[in-house]
């Protein structure tokens, strides 16, 4: 499968920094995935640099940092894939739909499969993981109508605002990757010709709008 | 050193670097000594000194489990165990699997819930086993463990996928069995 279509994957360059610190400086990004609020900008943009410097053309990197981009849209999210396991093919994937005008609709479910797809069709990986807080409804639920199982339900695990949730693992395997591509195939192939389109809610064209906020993986 | 009726429980020196190193065998794989990225990395004996040499590693403490003639039986320990995220993963290995069913093992479960839910006031501890370590899970599951899930084929090793279960005890359990 093509990754560059309407959505595609590309590393950072120099000329995003801007629109990533931004991102990260989101309520919503420490809220679903992890940082602290009381960094400075000057410390997050130094995380920035540090991670985007850590390269994917690397011949065996354990960690892989990406952008999710869009001819129609632009910039869209960042991608990061942590505890990159050559030898067991598998990682944990964090996703952030950094463009909040972007979620809930058909665009971020794209995003995801397309960063999903890149583990499997690129990367020749074997699983995917996610670690999703259980209040981050619409990222769990994207994950499961992407064909992940929900493995994990790790009770009072994590603490936010003064409060102990849960937090889901999930798992996706390339077989059920694979099998899901083979049932969605020409609403995947529909989805990508109307994203391709300049204008319009692409959502309401196809009658799909869940979306992801983040994805997260343990600390 | 804690003296209990069927063993004695210490804080692991550089000398257990061998008998711990007993324990990386690759035809048994442990999910205890897998990384992060769940691979199973055989150390060297001077890598086992070393960590063992750092009582505060990032690993945790390591303690050595001994019967009462001073052999040792195994390891144990509580890792990541910090009051911010109050929860640890509770780590018992025992070089035979017939070891997790004796009256040491539940010697060494005492020593190390005490930890946790008396002295740390954790809030749970966690363990993982992989699909072939049925003796430790036995062990987990009769001193009140309970599953939260199955993440399937985290690991392959020797031709074959292992899957990695978790699972936990809270210190409500702990408490409501008489544990504190």
């Amino acid at each position: 499968m093509p990754i560059k279509t309407a959505i595609f994957i590309r590393r950072a360059e120099r000329d995003d920094l801007d629109t990533v610190v931004a991102w990260m400086e989101q309520s919503d990004f420490t809220q679903f995935l992890y940082g602290d609020t009381a960094r400075s900008p000057k410390q997050i943009r130094e995380q920035i640099v540090s991670m985007l410097g850590r390269s994917a053309g690397h011949p065996l990197p354990g960690g892989i940092y990406l952008l999710i981009d869009s001819e129609a849209y632009g910039l869209i999210g960042m991608l990061s894939l942590q505890n990159l396991s050559w030898r067991n093919r598998s990682c944990n994937i964090d996703l952030y739909i950094g463009n909040r005008d972007l979620r809930n609709r058909l665009v971020a479910s794209l995003a995801a499969f397309r960063a999903i797809a890149y583990c499997f069709d690129e990367l020749n990986l074997h699983r995917v993981g996610a670690y999703i807080y259980a209040f981050n409804a619409p990222s769990w639920r994207l994950f499961e109508k992407l064909g992940a199982v929900r493995e994990l339900t790790l009770r009072d695990h994590v603490a936010r605002d003064g409060k102990l949730h849960d937090l889901y693992g999930y798992g996706l395997l390339r077989s059920e990757f694979e099998a899901f591509c083979k049932k969605h195939a020409q609403l995947i192939e529909r989805s990508e010709i109307t994203m391709a389109r300049p204008e319009g809610s692409v959502a309401e064209a196809t009658g799909t709008t869940e979306a992801a906020g983040a994805t997260e993986a343990p600390q | 050193m804690i003296t209990g009726e069927y063993g004695v429980i210490r804080t692991a020196e550089q000398d257990d670097a061998v008998a711990l190193k007993r324990l990386y065998d690759p035809s048994q794989p442990r999910s205890a000594l897998l990384d992060r990225k769940r691979e199973l990395l055989v150390p060297t004996l001077d890598e086992l000194r070393e960590l063992l040499n750092h009582k505060e590693s990032k690993r945790g403490v390591f303690y050595t489990v001994e019967d009462r003639c001073g052999e040792v039986h195994g390891f144990c320990l509580l890792r990541g165990a910090q009051p911010e995220v109050s929860y640890a993963e509770f780590v018992v290995m025992f070089f035979e699997d017939a070891d997790y069913a004796t009256p040491l093992a539940d010697e060494t479960f005492g020593f190390l819930a005490q930890r946790a839910f008396v002295q740390l006031k954790l809030n749970k501890v966690v363990a993982q086993c992989l699909d072939g370590e049925a003796a430790y899970r036995d062990f987990l599951v009769c001193h009140g463990f309970e599953s939260e899930g199955v993440q399937r084929d985290v690991l392959f090793n020797q031709g074959r996928w292992y899957s990695l279960e978790s699972l936990q005890l809270s210190a409500v359990s702990y408490q409501g069995s008489g544990g504190a």
